[in-house]
């Protein structure tokens, strides 16, 4: 080994580099080897997870999609109860009647009530309504459902517990030309009213708005029941 | 040969404590400059056995090597040519070979 004594110190350097680089080398090899399975693992748990969500939502679609399928029906017969109930506003080719007091003043002898709108008066404007065939009517925004009332109380009218001084208008959705001639038929309400000075305009719109019914619609009394027939 | 023992020993120590390792990228090119320089350190000790060692020759032999064995492989990188496994091949063969010398001059002496 007499050939290493020259230049020896460039030999240890050199040897301090190559054991640096091996040394460096190996640990990037063990941190190579380590760290793949490592991310393997990490990237694997990321897809579970992702997988996992996924399925989540998919499930969560599923059931919204089964559930849907019968409700759309449900909602649909509902829908059109609703409407027929007077819970949903409605819109739609129609009658506007408007109906005010009589502007005539009542003679010494008569009674001044004859000039003045009556319950008895819009009932038989809406029951005419009605019989031609209206599918919602309101008097003075407030909608005339199954349950509804009309009646004087007092100067004002009641209807759905609310009350409303005159002009009255009642608005009618259905076949214009069947609700207007209901109205003018010769003897009918209009006719009739008019005798007595009060002033009914009937007008007629491609645009009806009827507000929807917003009292309560709870039963107090009544239970649902099964039985179809009055048993004695 | 102490000193280059201890050389060594020393550069795996600062290796082993030195914090930082070498990115995944560019581990090819770092394994084949290591490889280039274990072929230096053989090729010097043959050249040694053989009594024609000379230092400078030797040194810049190591880092040149290194630096092109590197630089050729990063170039057939780019070029889509694995210049990798050619270089690999070729240390490789040359260490093997420079081995075999150094048996020889060994087995000759003793």
């Amino acid at each position: 080994m007499v050939h290493f004594k020259r230049g020896r110190l460039s030999i240890a350097c050199v040897c301090m580099v190559l054991g640096f680089m091996l040394a460096v080398q190996f640990r990037s090899t063990q941190d190579i080897k380590a760290s793949v399975p490592y991310q393997r693992v990490e990237d694997l748990s990321a897809r579970l997870q992702q997988s996992e969500k996924d399925k989540d939502a998919l499930q969560a679609e599923l059931e919204d999609i089964k559930s849907r399928a019968g409700e759309e029906q449900n909602n649909k017969i509902g829908e059109d109860l609703r409407s027929a109930a007077g819970l949903t506003a409605l819109e739609g080719p129609g009658v506007v009647v408007t109906i005010e007091d009589s502007k005539k003043s009542a003679k010494a002898d008569e009674d001044l009530n004859l000039y003045l709108v009556h319950d008895e008066d819009l009932l038989k404007v809406v029951n005419e309504l009605r019989a031609a065939g209206a599918e919602a009517v309101s008097i003075n925004g407030q909608r005339m459902t199954a349950t509804s009332e009309l009646r004087c109380a007092g100067p004002t009218l009641s209807v759905n517990n609310v009350r409303s001084a005159p002009p009255y208008e009642i608005r009618a959705i259905g076949d214009i030309k069947t609700l207007e001639n209901a109205l003018k038929m010769r003897g009918g309400v209009a006719e009739t009213l008019k005798v007595w000075g009060i002033s009914m305009d009937i007008r007629t719109s491609e645009n009806v708005l009827v507000p929807a019914y917003k009292g309560s619609t709870k039963l107090k009394y009544g239970k649902v029941t099964d039985r179809q027939e009055e048993t004695p | 040969m102490i000193l280059a023992v201890l050389g060594l020993l020393l550069g795996i120590l600062i290796g082993t404590l030195c914090p930082w390792s070498i990115p995944l990228a560019y581990a090819k090119f770092f394994s084949v400059a290591l490889l280039a320089s274990l072929d230096s350190v053989f090729g010097g000790l043959r050249a040694a056995s053989e009594n024609n060692f000379d230092d400078v020759i030797f040194i810049s032999g190591f880092f040149t090597n290194a630096l092109l064995a590197a630089l050729l492989v990063y170039i057939g990188d780019r070029l889509g040519i694995d210049l990798y496994y050619v270089a690999l091949l070729a240390f490789g063969l040359r260490i093997f070979n420079n081995l075999a010398i150094i048996r020889r001059y060994f087995l000759k002496k003793h």
